[in-house]
């Protein structure tokens, strides 16, 4: 890296891709209009499981306007299966076809798509299919699913057990429980819940015949994942098939993933001979597209009576739905990975159990694996404490690491890079204004009120990841280029999606090569343009994909000092970069990037031996994760009567490293706290006993809005990760992980006085009346 | 889900077994009904135009008469569906003496799936309740009871977050 | 999300509205602010074959103080409801409740009349009027009738409207201060899971509940309870509320369980009662 003053990183800079989107002229993949463009409709069964017996599409093809009306037996044949990419050893997995079969295994399951000249016609021939389905016994509980004699999902597979993971880390586990003076137990169910991106899912599809080309837009996190993945299923050669990430309204892991719908489009495209779009509708995208959570686990700790923690067991039951997407099974092996939290815990046995139930997939969603190992380790943090009678923050200050300690390995495997978790502790007590806060509490809960604070300290993965942990590379590509006018295009293989690169990648670039940020245009998101890369999930944007251009300034700045040497007529090595100017002692005069930027095109006076263009491209490959972490204290306040909980203090301290933009970072933490009061205290994806989902809608499932979301007091530390020269760690996903703790924490520590030591999320209203209730009625 | 309903009607038990057994009468009181024809002595197939206000759909179904035990008993094995949903299930039925009158109790077993489900969850028991009003209420009529049907009805095992039996 | 194909009608007037109504029967559907109707017709839960825009008919949004009484029109929105000076001063349960109905977006387009004639049993509206006692006119072939909204919400989204009426406007008395309405939302779509409107007056008060059961109702053992009383007790008002939900049979689903509802019906009930007394 070059030692230049750094005048944009670390600004809290304005989004530049802000004025477009507020402006309402951004260009998302429904607003296409291509010339002879036909819509989309799909047929999905309203049966969680069911025998298809009979499908009749007359009546639909003889609608005005549609033009093709297709079953399974259709396209199945021609269109390959949906692709799951979790390395899981043993791995059961169902043919997922993309139309369904003669069986339908989820209430939203794609069964005849229906193609017509405008989206209205499409629709009315989605009514005139006429399918006549035979139900079939369901399981929707994953407990049930594992008990013998338990329908079976997917009869052919014989079992509901799609794998069984165990991580067995650190010292003896059964030594540890043995060691113990006491072993505290608790069950906890993590709920389901429904990503509910604002723009839902939407692809248009086109073949170029002639070529033999098919260009892709869809609304995806991952472009590059489908070039890779969609030429197996829709037969056209990687290199003929470009996808385009246009302006995507949010993913949060609900676009991590490569979707039946992808490949039919392409599929269609090129058997009708025309561009198809699909618009996902809003009940479409909560039946079927990915949900996530959903775990019960039962949790064993091995406790000495001074609160030392000898050992973690675990068992967790992971709800896959009734296929496997992109990543399902991975998910939750990703919660072994944390589990012990920012804490020395030296045993851990986790046994994760992936099981079939007739549902929706479940896969990554925000935080995928952290929410839910965080969660727990804190709950069961708030829980040792409770038992032993210890202070809950001198609990977990026993267990951090000291600073010095790092690199840390844990008993999980895994090897923290960096930290320093007493810092960010202190600091949040200090906004919180801890003592103050403590002397609240006693003073409400004398005065008969529900008050609580609730706290959690996290550490969690990001940068993922190394390609060693990766199916199938997790390193960053990145191009920068110096144009012949001086103005600079930064190509970048992550495919932003409201993280706000466009912004940050600028800063980063501007200061390396020391040009104004205007002159800097970043690029993402059209495989035609950034050719390589691996997109954007996990927290991995900025720090592997920021990395990577940082290398590509490095080389154009090296080659700029070359072309400079020959321009000044001085050694190479004798030149100096700072501040956009190429110098050397003795020089007469100084050059522009831009000046050396016309030369090397223009090239009639090329150093001897050197190539024209001032361009350089790049892969980063991470040598290990990066683990940012922090600490939540939230307060609330609890009606009594009616068990409504009000946050009355946020406090977050995050530390990701340095920031390369303050007010992005701060978006990302607030963004993510909001997800995570949603998962707290509101959000619940809800099927009946017969696989019917309730929540098909924002009438029923519960977002959290604007006014349920408190002012937060937002600070952060700064511990630099060596794991690249930025020394960044990424925020992305943060607010997810940390603040759902804190927030259940809080409520569950205002229920104290009534003897409440745990209640499962979404904590409704109902839900802790209902504790209220039952506990003052048991104690009257 | 189950929705537990009851009605008393002045008429004697048989009076009221039979009228739920007349294919005639059913046509009269089932609300929304198009068209009731047989199928054979135990089924009859209906058309139904179902819904409240302006939220009507179309369904067509058939309803089974299982376990006949007159004048006391009877259970309709049902099945229906429309382009805005389906329902299947039973509805056991058991009729007592209550003096003059007769007390109705009708234990509706049914799954109900597809749109109407999706986004019509927190109206359907409500709807079912009225729909079973109204039928009891066209029953009097046509019995020649009095109008006056008093119901006690109840729902239940809709799932509830606030009480999630998974959790307990 | 797209509707099945209607056809799209705009009278000028209410008669030609009420024509187009007789006309077309029940395969009609007036258009006020739709808010309910939309989305049940892009779901395609309901499909109307024709659709009555009764939004360019002039003179039927008008709020202003006629013989002593408030005379709201039909189509006034919510929001304009909850910005009008003279409610605020002479009818303020109006503007209160209207601020509680959706967001602004909601506000902006919603009407009071398509709400009442909507009749959702976790609508707004209907615990207002309710408390209000309010005279509520309809407009069809037959003439114009008026229904005391004591009468006028017969069922789950049933009112006594014909489908051949319009409903042209809502008629309130001039009330004092002592008004109140304590609203639980359904977290999800902003509906009452239970809301509770008080009006006091002199020797009496009247309490319109809604979200509770299958239609909003008059709470009239409560009313009973605090008959001919100026200044009941907190004691007073408590053993009152408890009455909030006799014999009612409560709406039960994901949201809220019918024992859960009934328990959010006294308690609002306790708080509205408070607040209008001033206790
Ligand atoms: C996101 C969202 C949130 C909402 N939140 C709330 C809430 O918190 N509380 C609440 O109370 N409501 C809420 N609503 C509903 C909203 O208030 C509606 O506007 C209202 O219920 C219906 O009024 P409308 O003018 O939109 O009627 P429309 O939708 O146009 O019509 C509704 C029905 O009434 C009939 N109708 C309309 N006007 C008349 C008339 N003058 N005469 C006879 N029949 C007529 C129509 O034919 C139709 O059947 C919400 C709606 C949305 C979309």
């Amino acid at each position: 890296m070059s030692a230049q003053a750094k005048k944009y990183s670390g600004q809290p800079l304005k989004r530049i891709e802000d004025p477009r989107l507020i402006k309402g002229i951004g260009t998302y993949t429904d607003d296409l209009r291509l010339p002879g463009l036909l819509h989309v409709a799909f047929v999905r069964s309203p049966h969680a499981h069911a025998r298809v017996t009979s499908i009749d599409t007359s009546v639909a093809k003889a609608i005005k306007g549609v033009v093709a009306v297709l079953t399974g037996a259709d396209v199945n044949e021609k269109c390959g299966v949906v692709p799951c990419a979790a390395a899981i050893p043993d791995l059961k997995l169902p043919k997922h076809t993309v139309l369904a079969g003669d069986r339908v295994y989820f209430v939203g399951h794609p069964v005849v798509v229906v193609v017509a000249d405008d989206a209205y016609a499409a629709r009315d021939g989605v009514d005139a299919v006429e399918v006549e389905y035979d139900p079939l016994p369901v399981v929707v509980n994953p407990e049930e699913a594992i008990k013998p004699g338990a329908t079976l999902t997917h009869p052919d597979l014989g079992t509901n057990v799609a794998f069984t993971h165990n991580v067995n880390g650190g010292t003896d586990i059964d030594e540890a429980f043995r060691r113990a003076d006491r072993v505290i137990k608790q069950r906890v169910y993590h709920q389901r819940l429904t990503p509910m991106p604002i723009e839902p899912r939407a692809v248009v599809a086109s073949y170029h015949a002639g070529e033999g080309t098919m260009s892709i837009w869809s609304s995806t996190q991952v472009p590059h994942y489908l070039r890779t993945l969609l030429p197996g299923m829709i037969g056209v050669a990687e290199n003929k098939l470009r996808i385009v990430a246009p302006e995507v309204g949010g993913g949060f892991g609900a676009k991590l993933n490569v979707y039946a719908e992808e490949a039919l489009c392409g599929h269609l495209a090129m058997r009708l001979g025309a561009p198809v779009k699909w618009a996902e509708s809003r009940r479409e995208n909560a039946t079927s597209t990915i949900h996530g959570r959903d775990q019960i686990g039962y949790y064993e700790v091995a406790v000495k009576n001074d609160g030392t923690i000898l050992g973690l067991k675990a068992r967790t039951i992971a709800d896959l739905g009734s296929y496997c997407q992109l990543l399902t099974p991975a998910v939750p092996t990703l919660t072994g990975l944390v589990l012990t939290g920012c804490y020395r815990i030296p045993a851990v046995k986790m046994e994760i159990v992936g099981v079939y139930t007739h549902k929706m997939a479940t896969d990554a969603y925000r935080g995928a694996g952290r929410p839910e190992a965080t969660y727990l380790i804190e709950r069961l943090m708030d829980l040792v404490a409770k038992e032993l009678g210890l202070d809950r923050v001198d609990l977990r200050l026993k267990h951090f690491p000291a600073p010095t300690e790092f690199p840390f390995g844990t008993a999980c495997g895994v090897t923290y890079d960096s930290g320093n978790y007493q810092g960010a502790l202190e600091k949040a007590r200090q906004l919180a204004d801890w003592k103050a806060l403590m002397s609240e509490r006693t003073a409400a809960r004398k005065s008969g009120r529900l008050f609580g604070v609730g706290v959690s300290t996290y550490v969690e993965i990001c940068a993922i990841g190394p390609s060693a942990a990766m199916p199938a590379g997790g390193w960053e590509w990145g191009c920068v280029r110096v144009e012949i006018s001086g103005k600079v295009t930064a190509i970048t293989g992550t495919s932003p999606h409201g993280q706000g690169q466009e912004t940050s990648f600028a800063q980063i670039v501007a200061d390396q090569l020391g040009v104004s940020i205007e002159d800097v245009v970043v690029m993402h998101g059209d495989t035609a343009v950034a050719h390589y890369g691996r997109d954007t999930y996990g927290s991995r944007a900025t720090v592997i994909g920021g990395t990577a251009l940082v290398m590509c300034t490095d080389k154009i700045i090296a080659k700029a000092k070359i072309f400079a040497a020959h321009l000044l007529k001085v050694a190479p090595d004798q030149v100096a970069f700072a501040d956009g100017q190429f110098s050397a002692p003795g020089a007469e005069k100084t050059l522009s990037l831009a000046a050396i930027a016309g030369e090397a095109y223009v090239a009639k006076n090329l150093p001897p031996g050197l190539e024209p263009g001032l361009e350089a491209s790049s892969f980063f490959e991470i040598p290990n994760f990066t683990f940012p972490f922090g600490t939540h204290i939230v307060a609330v306040e609890i009606d009594r009567e009616t068990g409504q909980v009000a946050i009355q203090k946020y406090v977050a301290v995050d530390d990701c490293g340095p920031q390369i933009n303050p007010l992005l970072v701060e978006g990302q933490v607030q963004g993510g706290i909001a997800h995570s009061i949603g998962q707290a205290l509101f959000e619940q994806t809800v099927y009946d006993e017969n696989g019917q989902l309730l929540t098909g809608e924002f009438m029923d499932y519960a977002m959290p809005r604007a006014t349920d979301i408190p002012e937060y007091i937002l600070g952060h530390t700064v511990t630099p990760s060596p794991t690249n020269p930025l020394g960044i760690k990424g925020v992305g996903e943060a607010g997810t992980i940390g603040a759902t703790p804190a927030v259940a924490n809080a409520v569950i520590d205002a229920l104290e006085s009534l003897g409440v030591t745990h209640l499962d999320m979404p904590l409704t209203p109902e839900r802790v009346w209902r504790a209220i209730h039952q506990r003052t009625v048991a104690t009257v | 889900m189950k929705i537990t309903t009851s009605a008393a009607v002045a008429a004697p038990r048989e009076h009221v077994f039979s009228a739920l057994n007349d294919r005639g009468v059913l046509r009269r009181c089932i609300p929304g009904c198009e068209e009731l024809t047989d199928v054979d002595e135990e089924t009859f197939a209906v058309k139904l135009k179902l819904g409240v206000a302006g939220i009507k759909g179309k369904y067509a179904g058939t309803a089974t008469r299982q376990d006949l035990l007159p004048p006391e008993s009877f259970t309709f094995a049902l099945d229906g569906k429309g382009k805005t949903g389906f329902v299947r299930g039973t509805a056991a039925v058991r009729i007592e003496t209550q003096g003059e009158a007769s007390r109705i109790d009708c234990e509706a077993d049914v799954q109900i799936g597809g749109a109407i489900a999706a986004v019509g969850s927190r109206l359907i028991g409500a709807v079912a309740r009225k729909l079973t009003r109204d039928f009891f209420r066209e029953l009097a009529d046509a019995i020649g009871a009095p109008p006056d049907v008093s119901d006690q009805n109840e729902i239940d095992a809709l799932p509830d977050p606030g009480r999630d039996e998974r959790l307990e | 999300m797209y509707p099945a194909p209607f056809e799209y009608l705009r009278p000028a007037t209410i008669d030609e509205a009420i024509a187009l109504l007789v006309t077309h029967g029940e395969d009609a559907k007036i258009l006020a602010g739709g808010h309910s109707l939309i989305p049940a017709m892009k779901l395609r839960l309901a499909q109307p074959r024709y659709i009555v825009d009764i939004g360019r008919i002039r003179g039927m949004s008008h709020i202003r103080e006629t013989a002593g009484r408030i005379v709201v029109g039909a189509m006034a929105t919510h929001d304009a409801i909850e910005r009008s000076a003279l409610l605020r001063e002479k009818c303020p349960l109006l503007p209160e409740t209207a601020g509680h109905i959706g967001d602004v977006q909601v506000r902006n387009k919603g009407t009071i009349g398509g709400s009442l004639a909507h009749a959702d049993p976790a609508g707004d509206w209907p615990a207002a009027v309710l408390a209000l006692d309010a005279d509520i006119e309809l407009a069809g072939p037959r003439g114009r009738r008026t229904v005391k909204a004591d009468g006028f919400f017969v069922d789950l989204l049933t009112t006594a409207t014909a489908p051949d009426e319009v409903l042209v406007e809502i008629r309130v008395p001039i009330t004092s201060a002592k008004v109140a309405y304590e609203k639980t939302e359904q977290k999800a779509s902003g509906f009452a899971i239970a809301g509770v409107a008080v009006v006091v007056e002199q020797g009496g008060v009247r309490v319109g509940v809604t979200g509770v059961a299958a239609k909003a109702y008059r709470a009239k053992a409560v009313e009973r309870a605090l008959a001919g009383q100026s200044a009941p007790t907190a004691e007073g008002i408590a053993r009152a509320a408890a009455l909030a939900a006799e014999r009612v049979e409560a709406l039960g689903d994901i949201h809220a369980s019918p024992e859960y509802r009934l328990h959010l019906a006294e308690v609002n009930t306790a708080r509205a009662l408070r607040r209008a007394y001033g206790n």
